[in-house]
């Protein structure tokens, strides 16, 4: 073989590279805006978290954090409220998600199933908790549930207590489902309307009923939505904790409705005395950041998501 | 001509340059700039003070003959204490801090030992006015060795009741008037409030678990209830923080008497503070624990006026837990602080000595405080301050929390338990054995558990 010969395959290889290179760049080029995004609002807040979670900064050491390593893990995961927390997190999203992602369904196969206009009107005022200030939300929420003879609640029923106190989950799972269902409601709907029409005419015409037309044709068209829905919610639920907050502070009572989320974030922002702990905050946030991701790889496995990506055998232009 | 003009223009340039540098420094004015904070409006006198003290601070200026003014920027806060503080922490951070910070004694363990707040006690002796403070004022604000701030608004915490409805109870004028001096000779103890309560209960008086109400959410208020069952919170040899078992099992059994004995309501902790308020005002609570500046509040955000509260309600200490025990009451003062980053640390701790003069100090009463001047308590205005003369007594039965790196992380996990035991979650020794592991394990030698 001459030297000349012997380079002819590595030059081709070189071509090809070439050629696939340049063949990637168009698509990068698309990705790039999008990359940066979720290189400067995801992968930077969590390294910084991450980091941030193995240092001892508080109020009283901004200046000069230490390096403790895993000492804020250790401190979280030997204490005795953790599993209580963690149990009461999973309650939280569980039930929670299992509420906006119902009632949404419910919501948006019902509102498509009347005149448009009544479905309209019904979706509008479904929003009104969405567009409210969650302390303005909450307020209202408080004025109802409050003892006599301030509360709605407690007049019409003739039994004075503070009724989120008296049945917190209920009231926090209720609040922000109210607000979460919502959400769904609106992707689902136009999810629906969506759907060719063809195929109503087609079931109909096999004497279909609207719950086989539901159950048969709806639901599996809505996989991808439902997916959608399902992964966003549980990992806005995951770090969300204002509704809890304002309603209960995660009592009434001792831990009672307090989840992860709003313990870090009373461990990183809130004190007695103003010391702060970012240091511990940051670890306890950074469970949520596995949490999360662990959560979608699941979600993505239990809808396939694989198949939802996979081209169409036929095209209908 | 215009030659022999020259030597009188240039004169005259200079006469005016001479007149406008002049004029210019007499002019500097040095504008400093306080961060002030309130529970509500009525205390903006801890702004509007600093404002007053400029207008002295300038007159002693212009005796003086000094070339230059102070004037001065005030923020006046009363929503949040938790916003408040990190708006200060990003300040103090990205040195862009005020000069005057004022807030709970508290804050200065952590500030100071992050190196944001100015030692003052080289400044102190130049001041007379210092020396007016009423002296036990100065160990709230005393760290490490060193003063970090200059006392301002001190407070009691009384145990209220309401007066007509013991009346209604079938208690005489002369009884109700008793029950001050009884609570204060250790005659009249948590025993008996919870008794009378449930008589109260049962006559018809009151509703179930509206005998008596402590604050709703965490505070300084459980303390005094701690250090009446005598437990302590601060070794004063070592500095080191203390937890004395017997008398938190002592005052977490009394919660749960007065809740087994349905006379306080098993979720009172939750209930917002405005609902707190209105039953009280609306005369359905019997006994409760608060601060002196809530007797203004009752009077004029949610009662009628004055009046009203001279008719329905009376103060006293904070019973004691035995009979012939020491009642007790808690101040937790405010203080004016000075940040370590300014370039005005003279200036900012002379003008906080014009803050302390009487004619300013006496304006605490306006919002239920206490004046900080010795000279203060003696003043007309304030003799004539028909609650705040009955109160100042307290102070002689007053307590405080210790200002200590770690009584954050202790707080913390001490009202949490009180909330277990409230909840029903946990039992009193439970509870108390819970605070103690914990509170080794978040503060490990800073702690001692006795």
């Amino acid at each position: 073989m001459t030297p000349a010969s012997a380079s002819q395959p590595t030059a081709g290889a070189l071509a090809r590279v070439v050629r696939a290179g340049a063949a990637l760049r168009v698509p990068a080029l698309f990705l790039l805006p999008a990359a940066l995004v979720v290189a400067l609002f995801f992968v930077t807040p969590a390294v910084v978290t991450l980091y941030l979670s193995m240092t001892d900064l508080s109020a009283r050491t901004l200046s000069q954090p230490g390096f403790v390593g895993l000492a804020n893990y250790e401190y979280v995961l030997t204490s005795r409220w953790s599993p209580m927390i963690l149990a009461n997190t999973v309650r939280y999203v569980g039930l929670t998600l299992l509420f906006n992602v119902g009632m949404g369904l419910l919501l948006a196969i019902a509102i498509s199933f009347v005149p448009e206009r009544i479905g309209n009107g019904v979706r509008l005022l479904w929003l009104l908790p969405r567009i409210t200030s969650p302390v303005v939300y909450v307020v209202v929420w408080q004025a109802i549930m409050a003892r006599s003879p301030f509360g709605l609640v407690s007049e019409l029923t003739g039994t004075s207590q503070n009724w989120i106190n008296a049945f917190p989950w209920h009231a926090v799972i209720f609040a922000n489902g109210l607000i979460g269902a919502s959400f769904g409601m609106l992707i689902f709907t136009a999810a629906i309307r969506s759907i060719p029409t063809d195929l109503f005419h087609a079931s109909a015409v096999d004497g279909a009923t609207t719950w086989q037309t539901v159950r048969r044709i709806v639901l599996p068209l809505l996989r991808w939505p439902i997916m959608f829905v399902t992964a966003y919610q549980t990992l806005s639920l995951l770090a969300s904790f204002e509704y809890i907050l304002l309603l209960t502070n995660g009592g009434p009572g001792f831990y009672t409705t307090e989840v992860w989320s709003l313990w870090a974030y009373k461990e990183a922002f809130q004190s007695y005395v103003g010391n702060v702990e970012f240091g511990l905050g940051a670890a306890m946030a950074a469970f949520l950041v596995v949490t999360g991701i662990v959560a979608s790889l699941i979600y993505l496995r239990v809808f396939r998501f694989n198949e939802l990506l996979v081209t169409p055998k036929i095209e209908v232009n | 001509m215009l030659q022999a003009l020259r030597p009188k223009l240039r004169a005259l340039l200079l006469v005016t340059l001479a007149s406008a540098t002049a004029f210019a420094l007499a002019q500097r004015v040095i504008t400093l700039e306080a961060w002030t904070i309130g529970p509500d409006e009525p205390a903006i006198h801890r702004a509007e003070n600093l404002e007053a003290a400029v207008d002295l601070f300038n007159e002693a200026l212009a005796a003086e003959g000094a070339d230059y003014r102070v004037a001065i920027d005030t923020d006046f806060e009363t929503v949040s204490w938790d916003d408040y503080r990190r708006r200060l922490l990003l300040a103090f951070a990205a040195g862009s801090a005020p000069d005057i910070i004022q807030s709970s004694h508290l804050d200065i363990s952590t500030w100071s030992d992050a190196g944001y707040l100015l030692p003052l006690d080289e400044y102190l002796d130049q001041y007379d006015a210092f020396g007016d403070v009423v002296g036990s004022l100065w160990d709230f604000v005393t760290y490490k060795g060193a003063i970090y701030g200059i006392p301002n608004t001190p407070e009691a915490r009384p145990f209220y009741y309401n007066t007509t409805l013991l009346g209604e109870l079938g208690w005489s004028a002369a009884e109700i008037e008793e029950l001050p001096g009884r609570i204060e000779r250790g005659e009249f103890t948590w025993s008996d409030v919870i008794e009378v309560s449930k008589a109260a209960v049962e006559a018809g008086v009151i509703e179930p678990g509206h005998g008596y109400w402590h604050r709703p959410v965490n505070g300084p208020d459980f303390y005094h209830t701690y250090f009446a069952f005598g437990g302590r919170l601060q070794d004063a040899e070592t500095g080191q923080l203390v937890f004395t078992q017997d008398a938190a099992l002592g005052q977490f059994a009394l919660y749960r008497d007065l809740i087994d004995e349905g006379v306080m309501l098993g979720e009172l902790l939750g209930t917002s503070w405005d609902e707190w308020h209105r039953n009280w005002v609306d005369g359905r609570v019997l006994f409760n624990s608060a601060g002196t500046w809530s007797w203004a509040q009752w009077a004029v955000q949610y009662g009628p006026g004055w009046d009203f509260v001279w008719d329905n309600y009376f103060f006293a200490l904070q019973p004691a837990a035995e009979p012939g025990g020491t009642p007790t009451t808690l101040s937790q003062p405010q203080a004016y602080m000075v940040w370590s980053g300014t370039d005005h640390a003279d200036l900012a701790v002379r003008l906080l000595s014009f803050v302390l003069t009487p004619e300013l100090d006496v304006r605490a009463m306006e919002s239920g405080h206490l004046p900080t001047l010795a000279t203060t308590r003696s003043l007309p205005a304030f003799q004539e301050n028909e609650f705040l003369s009955q109160v100042v007594y307290m102070l002689d039965y007053t307590t405080s929390q210790p200002v200590h790196e770690g009584f954050g992380r202790y707080a913390d996990i001490f009202f949490r338990s009180i909330s277990a035991v409230q909840g029903g979650q946990l039992t009193p020794e439970e509870a108390v054995e819970i605070t103690a592991d914990e509170l080794r394990r978040a503060l490990g030698d800073q702690v001692i558990i006795e």
